[in-house]
């Protein structure tokens, strides 16, 4: 019998502790469901969106308040977008502290990586396409941010915004990189990442002859976990869809004015904070870049004193180097969010 | 596993019975497209028993978000009301250049009578220019009585600014004394509430319970103007406003403070029977005191004894005329008709001459604007008046007929 | 002779297992949601927003439309026709697949698959199997004529 795609993805047999999940906190299979959640409703809120300037909040507020279950749609949608960013987060932090870069899982930790910037800028782009007051000035700073990168800062600005300022083109452009653009490469490096799972032996854990022990589960209690797991995110989604609305706001209208405080989305508040101090290029481009850098870099620093043996665990003793730094890294993007949510307090 | 899956799949069945749910909670939404914006809104979900403004202003032409902004398409109320311009207030003289104006509406030209807006901010009710400048004229800060300052600057009037004034009495002034005009919030108390804007005039206050009444009129109760008039007086020596402390018990004494005596017509007939629509709201121009702009006087209506009142016949269905009887229909006013006018040529369009015998003298019917009650008075000419014909300020027909207080 | 019920008796004879219960349980539920999940889809899909197209025209002065004229009216994708019996109104549109006739000599002609039609509207041949609908259309108290299409 030839084995289905569904096969290729679920062996037969695969070792329990790489199904153990205290270890892997079953963010990548969350990540995935997300995704197809977050695509499907996409689809559906796509039915009924309006992208020019004129009619795109409006149409937001038709789909809430006018289309039965119009305001589930989008609150899933968001939510789903919103913790789908959350759990990627999350996995990146699971493999960086469980030490599942090791080769010949580099390739696929960039793979990852380049996920979420991916999702980071489906979320931005998403955001921007509710037109309404609440993103207008997100849309102009940010904009405006690329500019400043030196030499190709000009063109780029050009080819995001379509214009002279943000307006028509920029929405439809912003709507063709989130249905489209983001969308290919997103589903391109998707598969890709999966495929590397596989390839690479499965979810990270010590060679067999180092194993403390040898329990296997069949595909078909793997798939009884995963559906396990879908029916308790679903479950979540609903109620946060049902209890939490997507922000909304009033469209965006020539020559309105800010409220006294303009908040970014929440996955850039540190950027946002970070433009508090200096140089928008400096701050704003390449300090976060560097940081980009640095995790993706990872795979790179001092892996030699990590040994296979120590896979299948958290914080094993030989990653402690990347441990600290990345748990730096994320200590101080943290900061700087809480940082700029301070005026909220006033 | 068995139960995390019974209890993650009946915790699911509950959640998604609790979406069904939710939106049956949702009250059906009721749109109506408004004529003039063929934009669709749904404000009537949640206030639909509110009554239409006015005749003028039917809701299946307007709409609500025409005259008040907000969110034409949201069912939730602070995303809804989120964008309305003044609040509950679309009059208020800071947007009411957007809500009401428009040149088929509140802010065309003069010649169609139709510049109410214009005329409004440029009015002493408005810009308060006169009292600023007699105040400051009293304490010597400029030298004679003409205009400058206003509560706000508008054509050629500066914004009156107490806190660079160097009198300290003048500051007093700017404390106390500024709770009167048209973009003033009013002093706190029963007797003194009202809106600001054009609904000052034109809307009711809202009721004692603190509910509002949706309405706009052109037929004011004196009770309507006495929010500002008539309540007390601004003591110039010490620079305070003592408001009236009687208790009036009957409509004559409740009209006017204890200032004066008045004729029957004075406190029987509202304000508006008799103020002008130019008096009221202006004519445009800035002027320097209510006296420049008060022209109306006993014998606009009553005549003297040589000459008759001044009347026109309507001969245009567009009149105006006729489109204020039809915002107050208590004459059936209609084109042929003849109806009294004032010096300035304003239609007295609730008084109209009787048809009479020729060589008689004609007898008038007014309506009262307030109630459509229909009274009948004939002019000066012919009686037994005994006014000196170049003596025509009011006082002197005070002398014989302001008996009442 | 009493009936047994067959289908209320499990089988071998055992009383409904906690077990079977429970089973039975997360499948109702499971399937539960999904229906609410599908029924959610429906209605979500079946929504129309406002803007019908309307069912009224006035097409102004009946004066303009004299004796012996044939005025198309684009708007409402119909023609006039005022002969010796009064007004007439035909609707444009091809009864086949709906595009919009042309008017030629001697009558309609479809531009898309070829039916053609006489000047009252009747089939002449064509893949189309009824003629032009006929439209109501009257005057109305201040001289507008007025085109009913609902």
């Amino acid at each position: 019998m030839r084995p289905s795609f569904y096969d290729h993805l679920h062996p037969p047999t695969i070792p329990a502790a790489q199904a153990r999940l205290r270890y892997t906190l079953g963010t990548g299979g969350l990540g995935v469901f997300l995704t197809l959640v977050v695509g499907f409703t996409g689809i559906l809120v796509t039915f009924f969106y309006i992208p020019t300037p004129e009619q795109a909040a409006k149409s937001v507020q038709e789909l809430t308040f006018l289309v039965p279950f119009g305001w589930l749609m989008r609150n899933l949608h968001y939510w789903s977008a919103q913790l789908l960013v959350l759990v990627a987060i999350m996995h990146l932090l699971r493999v960086v502290f469980t030490g599942a870069y090791l080769p010949p899982r580099r390739l696929n930790y960039l793979l990852g990586l380049s996920l979420l910037v991916i999702c980071l800028f489906l979320d931005f782009t998403g955001y921007v396409l509710r037109w309404d007051e609440g993103v207008h000035w997100a849309l102009v700073a940010g904009t405006n941010l690329v500019r400043s990168i030196p030499l190709v800062g000009e063109g780029l600005y050009k080819a995001l915004v379509g214009g002279s300022q943000p307006g028509a083109t920029t929405l439809i452009r912003f709507y063709a990189w989130h249905l489209f653009g983001l969308m290919l490469i997103m589903m391109a490096i998707g598969v890709w990442h999966l495929f590397r799972v596989r390839r690479d032996g499965g979810i990270a854990v010590p060679p067999p002859e180092h194993r403390t022990t040898h329990a296997r589960i069949t595909r078909k209690e793997l798939a009884r976990r995963e559906g396990l797991a879908m029916v308790w995110a679903t479950f979540v989604l609903v109620v946060l869809a049902s209890l939490v609305p997507a922000p909304l706001a009033p469209g965006i209208q020539e020559g309105s004015t800010s409220a006294s405080e303009n908040l970014a989305p929440w996955f850039f508040l540190w950027v946002q904070q970070l433009l508090k101090y200096g140089d928008p290029f400096i701050f704003g481009v390449l300090i976060p870049l560097g940081a980009l850098l640095i995790v993706a870099l990872v795979p790179y620093i001092t892996p030699q004193r990590l040994s296979p043996t120590e896979l299948g665990r958290w914080f094993p003793h030989g990653g402690r180097n990347v441990q600290i730094l990345i748990a730096i890294l994320g200590g101080v993007i943290i900061l700087l969010t809480l940082l700029a949510l301070l005026p909220l307090l006033n | 596993m068995r139960r995390g899956l019974l209890l993650a799949s009946l915790l699911l069945f509950v959640a998604s019975t609790y979406v069904l749910w939710q939106q049956y909670r949702i009250p059906k939404p009721i749109g109506i497209t408004p004529s003039l914006t063929g934009q669709a809104e749904y404000c009537l979900t949640c206030h639909a028993d509110l009554p239409e403004i006015s005749q003028s202003h039917p809701v299946e032409t307007f709409g609500c978000v025409l005259c008040h902004g907000g969110e034409p398409l949201a069912l939730a109320a602070d995303l809804a009301h989120s964008t309305m311009r003044g609040g509950a207030n679309p009059s208020d003289l800071s947007v009411v250049e957007v809500s009401c104006g428009g040149e088929k509406c509140h802010s065309g030209t003069s010649q169609v009578d139709r510049d109410h807006i214009q005329r409004v901010i440029t009015s002493l009710q408005a810009t308060y220019a006169g009292a600023i400048a007699q105040v400051r004229y009293a304490f010597g800060a400029q030298p004679d009585l003409t205009a400058q300052m206003g509560v706000y600057a508008v054509d050629g009037l500066s914004a009156f600014d107490p806190t660079t004034e160097s009198s300290p009495v003048l500051k007093a002034f700017g404390s106390n004394c500024l709770s009167c005009h048209l973009s003033a919030q009013p002093l706190e108390g029963d007797e003194y509430s009202r809106w600001s804007g054009c609904s000052a005039c034109h809307s009711p206050a809202p009721r004692e319970d603190g509910t509002l009444v949706h309405k706009l009129t052109t037929s004011m109760l004196y009770t309507q103007c006495d929010k500002c008039h008539n309540r007390g007086n601004y003591n110039l020596a010490d620079m305070q406003f003592h408001p009236r402390d009687d208790t009036p018990t009957d409509r004559l004494h409740d009209y006017y403070q204890p200032i004066a005596e008045f004729t029957l017509c004075e406190w029987t007939l509202d304000c508006v029977e008799c103020h002008t629509r130019q008096e009221a709201m202006g004519d445009g121009h800035i002027y320097n005191n209510k006296k420049e702009i008060q022209y109306i006087r006993c014998r606009t209506c009553h005549g003297t004894l040589d000459s008759l009142p001044l009347t026109y016949t309507i001969n245009d269905e567009n009149d105006l005329a006729l489109r204020l009887a039809f915002l107050n229909p208590i004459a059936d006013l209609k084109v042929g008709d003849t109806i009294l006018m004032t010096d300035k040529g304003e239609p007295l369009w609730n008084i109209r001459v009787l048809p009479g015998v020729e060589g008689t003298t004609p007898t008038y019917e007014l309506f009262s604007k307030a109630e459509g009650q229909r009274s009948t008075f004939k002019p000066v000419i012919g009686s037994t008046c005994q006014q000196k014909p170049d003596l025509q300020d009011a006082r002197y027909c005070h002398e014989c007929h302001a008996t009442q207080r | 002779m009493h009936v047994i019920a067959m289908n209320a008796m499990p089988p071998k004879g055992n009383p409904l297992s906690r077990r079977n219960f429970l089973s039975w349980l997360v499948k109702g539920s499971l399937a539960g949601s999904a229906l609410i999940g599908l029924g959610i889809l429906g209605r979500f899909i079946s929504f129309q927003s406002e803007g019908n197209p309307p069912t009224q025209y006035d097409l102004g002065l009946a004066s303009d439309y004299p004796l012996g004229s044939n005025i198309t009216v684009p708007s409402a994708r119909a023609i006039i026709i005022h002969n010796s019996q009064g007004y007439r109104a035909l609707s444009l549109v091809c009864p086949h697949l709906g595009c919009v006739v042309n008017v030629i000599s001697d009558g309609f002609s479809c531009p898309c698959h070829g039916s053609s039609f006489m000047h009252d509207g009747s089939l002449r041949n064509g893949p189309a199997s009824h003629p032009l609908v006929a439209l109501r259309v009257e005057e109305n108290a201040e001289g507008h004529l007025i085109l009913y299409t609902g």
